[in-house]
């Protein structure tokens, strides 16, 4: 069997070639052991999506990386939230940022989730095609809606305001579908109107053929979506690294607040090499209209979450009351009293 | 001289007539989101321009050689043993054609889970989805050696591990070979659902990163010819394998 020999050395010799490759260019011969218990976490990891809403997550680390040099937290990205609701629910993923929703149910299903501060407020819309002739959620009736997920607030949104005019989720036809799926259901007019995080619905509405329906801040003021979630170990081995996220966090949304430059700086640079965007569609959503998603007042207050809590409940998407304190940790943003924005003027 | 260059010549012409009519297509039928052949090769050289071409064929590379190569070292050992001794067959036969159809999608979750967001999981998926056609081809390999070579072999008083390895392991080995074929296009085939899970390399990662990030449909497609020109080296390379004497002898080819 001199020739069966022949071949297996030459298949392993092959493969051992892919493996040396493989560890040299994707992942680094220091980077080995990556799983959970492999080596020391000397970073810690916080997940996002590629979505607007999680911006300040990629911002953060790329500001700590230009003025200190390192960052202590390593932003992962995700392509969906199921992904990132299994990775943390397994104890990989630290910290994420995560419908809000979706976090208190999870809580309710007795994973150990804390809220310990918010993404952003605003940002998302409802968006119609241009030729139909809705425009209000009167003329939604019968019509079919797409949203992210039903633990998101972009459900519970267009609950609110179907039931603020008189009218019931029984009377839309509600569809899950993935955010980037959205501007092309709506170019084809698969479906009559499509609700996310940005810059999805900025996308149809830069590439003509999407109209805003209802911005979020006219159905539900100071709207959140998306929260800054860690698990209730990372709180308990770690606080100063939950800490200093949250301060970061909260420093680069005021940095993004100071004004437009910052923020096209921003889309120029996470864009490509954080979420792998187009930059124009970025600068489209952080400056038409300026206000259209603001990185201010992230801290966790009593209030906006029972109002959420309340509407899931209603709308049936938890199953009874969670309580406040049993999903958010509020000593972290409680801690952060004057924020102060990163002093960096952006790459030169 | 004609039939050496003939073998390439045929092919070539087809895949040129394709090309010319998914072009006709997407411009008459001028779809925005569907990209034409140059579009694609523009978003190819584009890739080599940023590095990551070669980076990502090789991370897929070597996701699919690992858990294929897995799947072989216990799929194959496996199979034989079921093939063979009768009622391990009834006793795990059942298990293993419920545990079969199910697709890797569905067991994203349970990678995950075990796994976490390293390459394991993929690697792990990849493994699920090449075993069991490797080991449902060996296990039918041995079921249907003829017997005449077994009791030709009893009556030279051959037992034993030689056996099988006179006898046995080469009646089976045309028929593995083919499962082995099928199992690595099948290998190649998962790549795209396996890392989905938050890798960050590989071919399969980038068409769905392509995807999200809104409307690089021509990347999308660049992905998705990468993947099939890498699978044609792929089969080309195993049906080599089958022109081996050891197994060309099964298959009776022209």
């Amino acid at each position: 069997m001199l020739k069966g020999m022949r071949i297996i050395l030459c298949v392993l010799g092959g493969f051992l070639t892919i493996t040396l490759l493989h560890l040299w260019l994707n992942i680094g011969f220091d980077q080995l052991g990556l799983t959970r218990g492999g080596k020391k976490e000397t970073t810690f990891r916080v997940g996002y999506l590629p979505v607007t809403c999680h911006l300040t997550c990629p911002v953060t680390h790329w500001i700590n990386k230009n003025m200190g040099g390192e960052s202590i937290y390593e932003p992962v990205r995700f392509s969906g939230f199921p992904e990132v609701k299994e990775a943390f629910a397994s104890g990989y993923l630290p910290g994420t940022f995560m419908l809000a929703p979706m976090a208190m149910a999870l809580r309710q299903q007795g994973v150990p989730i804390k809220i310990v501060y918010l993404g952003h407020r605003d940002g998302t819309a409802i968006m119609v095609h241009k030729d139909s002739g809705i425009y209000s959620f009167k003329d939604l009736k019968g019509k079919t809606i797409a949203v992210p997920n039903r633990f998101s607030n972009q459900f519970l949104m267009i609950y609110k305001g179907l039931r603020d005019q008189g009218l019931s989720p029984k009377d839309v036809k509600i569809l899950e579908m993935p955010p980037p799926d959205m501007p092309a259901a709506l170019y084809t007019k698969s479906v009559d109107a499509i609700s996310s995080g940005e810059p999805w619905m900025a996308k149809s509405e830069m590439e003509g053929y999407g109209r805003v329906l209802y911005q979020a801040k006219e159905i539900w003021p100071n709207f959140i979506s998306c929260v800054l979630v860690v698990h209730e170990r990372a709180i308990k081995e770690n606080p100063e690294w939950v800490e200093k996220l949250v301060e970061g966090i909260g420093r680069s949304g005021k940095w993004l607040e100071v004004g437009t430059e910052h923020r096209m700086k921003t889309a120029e640079t996470v864009a490509k090499d954080y979420y792998n965007q187009d930059p124009k569609l970025l600068r489209y959503v952080l400056s038409t209209p300026p206000d259209r998603v603001t990185y201010a007042n992230l801290a966790l207050l009593r209030k906006d979450f029972e109002e959420i809590e309340k509407l899931a409940i209603e709308a049936g998407i938890i199953n009874g009351p969670v309580g406040f304190e049993e999903y958010t940790d509020t000593r972290f943003s409680d801690r952060l009293q004057v924020i102060k924005p990163y002093e960096w003027e952006g790459p030169q | 001289m004609k039939s050496r260059f003939e073998p390439i010549l045929w092919p070539l012409l087809v895949a040129a007539l394709f090309i010319l009519f998914w072009h006709l297509a997407v411009v008459i039928s001028g779809s925005h989101i569907f990209p034409r052949p140059t579009q694609v090769v523009a978003g190819m050289v584009e890739l080599i321009k940023k590095g990551v071409l070669f980076k990502y064929i090789i991370a897929s590379l070597f996701r699919v050689s690992a858990g294929f190569l897995l799947a072989l070292c216990i799929g194959i050992p496996l199979g034989l043993l079921l093939g063979w001794f009768s009622r391990a067959f009834q006793a795990f036969n059942p298990a293993i054609q419920v545990l079969r159809p199910i697709s890797p999608i569905a067991w994203i979750p349970v990678a995950i889970l075990w796994f976490g967001v390293s390459d394991l999981a993929p690697i792990f998926l990849i493994f699920l989805a090449s075993l069991f056609p490797i080991m449902t081809a060996s296990i039918a390999a041995v079921q249907n050696i003829q017997v005449p070579y077994l009791r030709a072999a009893q009556n030279f008083g051959v037992t034993g591990m030689a056996l099988f390895e006179k006898i046995i392991f080469p009646a089976a080995l045309p028929q593995i070979i083919t499962g082995v074929r099928i199992a690595l296009g099948v290998a190649w085939l998962v790549v795209v659902a396996a890392e989905m899970i938050a890798v960050n390399s590989g071919l399969g990662y980038l068409i769905i990163d392509a995807r999200n990030a809104g409307m690089r449909y021509d990347l999308v497609v660049a992905g998705m010819v990468l993947i099939g020109l890498i699978g044609l080296t792929l089969d080309f390379l195993i049906r080599r394998l089958e022109r081996l004497e050891e197994i060309r002898w099964g298959f009776n080819q022209r």
